[in-house]
């Protein structure tokens, strides 16, 4: 029963929601060398949200250098994108995460910025 | 003569193969962040904004839906200024909170007592899979009882999942 609710409340909770998978991902050889690679996939199921940026950081949250396709983009509703990130062998990145950016509103409200990490372990 | 047998013994190799397929399905923890109520200000004096309901206000509601336990922790900011606002030549006096409003298992009621909390930054350690509401409050009181300059503000509650 607690499953089916829970089911239900993912099944149904998507009009609005951030995501990134996998939690943890794996750092792998590149076609490069020194070169590593990871691929993360995201989901923009936030009707308010078109825009999101990546940010690569290591444990202490200081950025680290990195090189992706976009590293700002446009994502819309329902989408998904692959995002692959490429770092330096001797990389410090622990945390790659996606960041919502919000648009100037025009309405009195306080607005959600929503933030999705994975760690490589 | 050979042509049924034929049908007979193809029809039986695929009745074998279908009954050696396998269903894989991996289950990998996953966070995701859902803002179900964005929030709106009220004006109940010149000098304040708030998202107090009784003061007109609504308060922004977010939910963490956690696949596995121990994984993730929420970290969720309340406003400590504005993303767009008139220009504003006084202090603004920012006070706010983070509480967990509603849970989709009873293991998550001591999310309130245990959560970390610094500045205007609230740290919640999802212990328990399942969703968690999250209802934030934000006041924002304006130089000492002075008038908000006419205008839209705006601000932003930052909502973040962390892998442990």
């Amino acid at each position: 029963m607690k499953y089916l609710v829970l089911l239900l409340l993912f099944a149904s909770g998507y009009a609005s929601a951030h995501e990134l998978t996998p939690t943890y991902p794996k750092l792998r050889s590149s076609y490069l060398e020194d070169v590593l690679q990871t691929n993360l996939k995201m989901w923009n199921a936030r009707g308010d949200v078109k825009y999101y940026k990546i940010e690569v950081t290591d444990e202490n949250w200081n950025d680290v250098p990195f090189i992706t396709d976009e590293k700002t983009f446009k994502l819309e509703h329902f989408e998904h994108r692959n995002i692959e990130i490429f770092l330096p062998s001797d990389t410090t990145a622990t945390y790659i995460c996606t960041k919502s950016l919000l648009e100037k509103g025009s309405a009195q409200k306080s607005i959600v910025s929503s933030k999705v990490c994975s760690k490589i372990k | 003569m050979l042509k049924p047998v034929i049908i007979l013994a193809s029809s039986l190799l695929a009745t074998e193969a279908l009954a050696q397929t396998e269903i894989v399905g991996n289950v990998d923890s996953k966070c995701i962040i859902i803002s179900e109520t964005p929030g709106v200000y009220g004006n109940p004096n010149p000098y304040q904004l708030t998202t107090t309901p009784t003061d007109g206000g609504v308060q922004p509601i977010i939910r963490y839906d956690v696949l596995a336990a121990d994984y993730y922790k929420a970290v969720i900011e309340h406003p400590i200024d504005f993303s767009s606002a008139p220009t504003l030549d006084d202090v603004v006096n920012w006070t706010g909170d983070v509480e967990v409003s509603e849970m989709s298992d009873t293991n998550m009621a001591d999310y309130d007592t245990n959560k970390v909390e610094y500045n205007n930054t609230h740290e919640y350690e999802m212990t328990v899979a399942g969703s968690t509401w999250f209802k934030i409050s934000s006041l924002a009181d304006y130089g000492f009882a002075k008038s908000f300059p006419a205008g839209t503000y705006t601000a932003v509650v930052e909502a973040e999942c962390i892998p442990l």
